[in-house]
């Protein structure tokens, strides 16, 4: 009986370690700026019938907005110079960026866009190299979430950070 | 050995009533009517429908997506009906304020247009078009329930 008590309790402790580590997590992806208020409006359009939706949304983003930054380089190799075509691929990044609540990604879309707007190709290219490592950062960040959210289950849900 | 119960956040179980109460007083005002708010979502990244159109569901619309402003006009064309219309501005093929014009111009007036963009330079070209609303991305989802609301008193009023 002891045993199974014992067990039981490292059960509960590592139940209780995976819920923490999925609020630390969180915190850190608000605190750093990598996702604000609207990753927790897309969380709370979860329910019974669509418990992962934010991880489909999040799956998709990435998808697209691989595929738009694939735009975006492509752009800055075939087309030099050509600031309204960059910052209109760039504009649909960002919008994407707003949509999942991609704070920091954003941030970077709209220096891009800025720079665009001064016709500053240097400067463009810089901020395009950030746009491409907040992407990378962000994916880690987040798959880490998904996947401790998905260890913690349902309990974890109830207890998922409010960033 | 006593373990605290970690309670759910508080903030969080306010928003889920607060979905709750909406989802509620759309289906109520929709039962009334005997049919549910018909939403078409223009919009071509792939996300941002997503999300529309979850929010919408989860609002008891009957919504249909399409990815530019020229498959709206299509459906327009083919006699297709909707109550609202939600559309991006910018789009491939046709954007958004360009097909708003095109469905005003067919005559499609009692459908009320609301026009989505994070550009918010985007309000002037579709408020040009003929659209009713402004609203900046991302929408929220009391905003749609608003906006839906009016809808569903218009048709009930039109009985």
């Amino acid at each position: 009986m002891r045993n199974l008590r014992l067990n039981s309790d490292s059960r509960r402790a590592a139940r209780g370690d995976r819920a923490g580590a999925l609020i630390r997590t969180g915190r850190i992806l608000s605190r750093l700026g990598y996702l604000d208020e609207q990753f927790c409006q897309v969380e709370d359009l979860q329910d019974e019938a669509s418990p992962n939706f934010a991880e489909e949304v999040a799956t998709l983003f990435f998808k697209d907005s691989a595929r738009l930054i694939s735009n975006v380089e492509q752009a800055l190799e075939k087309y030099p110079k050509d600031f309204n075509r960059w910052d209109a691929y760039m504009q649909q990044l960002k919008g994407s960026c707003s949509s999942i609540g991609a704070s920091r990604m954003k941030s970077e879309c709209m220096s891009f866009r800025d720079y665009c707007g001064q016709g500053n190709v240097e400067g463009c290219m810089r901020s395009f190299h950030k746009v491409k490592r907040e992407h990378g950062a962000l994916r880690q960040k987040l798959e880490a979430y998904f996947q401790l959210l998905r260890q913690a289950g349902p309990a974890g849900a109830a207890t998922r950070p409010g960033m | 050995m006593q373990h605290s119960k970690r309670q759910p956040s508080t903030k969080k179980r306010k928003i889920r009533v607060h979905h709750h109460h909406l989802k509620s007083s759309i289906f109520m005002a929709s039962r009334n009517q005997g049919s549910a708010p018909r939403a078409l979502v223009v919009e071509d990244i792939k996300v941002d429908r997503l999300i529309l159109m979850h929010m919408l569901h989860k609002l008891n619309c009957e919504a249909i997506a399409v990815e530019n402003g020229k498959e709206a006009v299509d459906l327009f064309l083919e006699g297709k009906t909707f109550d609202i219309v939600f559309s991006d501005k910018d789009m491939p093929i046709m954007s958004g304020p360009e097909a708003v014009a095109k469905i005003r111009a067919m005559g499609a007036t009692e459908v009320k247009i609301v026009g989505v963009s994070a550009d918010f330079g985007g309000k002037e070209a579709f408020m040009q078009a003929g659209a009713d609303v402004f609203v900046p991305k991302p929408v929220k989802l009391e905003t749609l329930q608003s906006m839906l609301e009016v809808v569903i008193s218009k048709k009930n009023m039109s009985g």
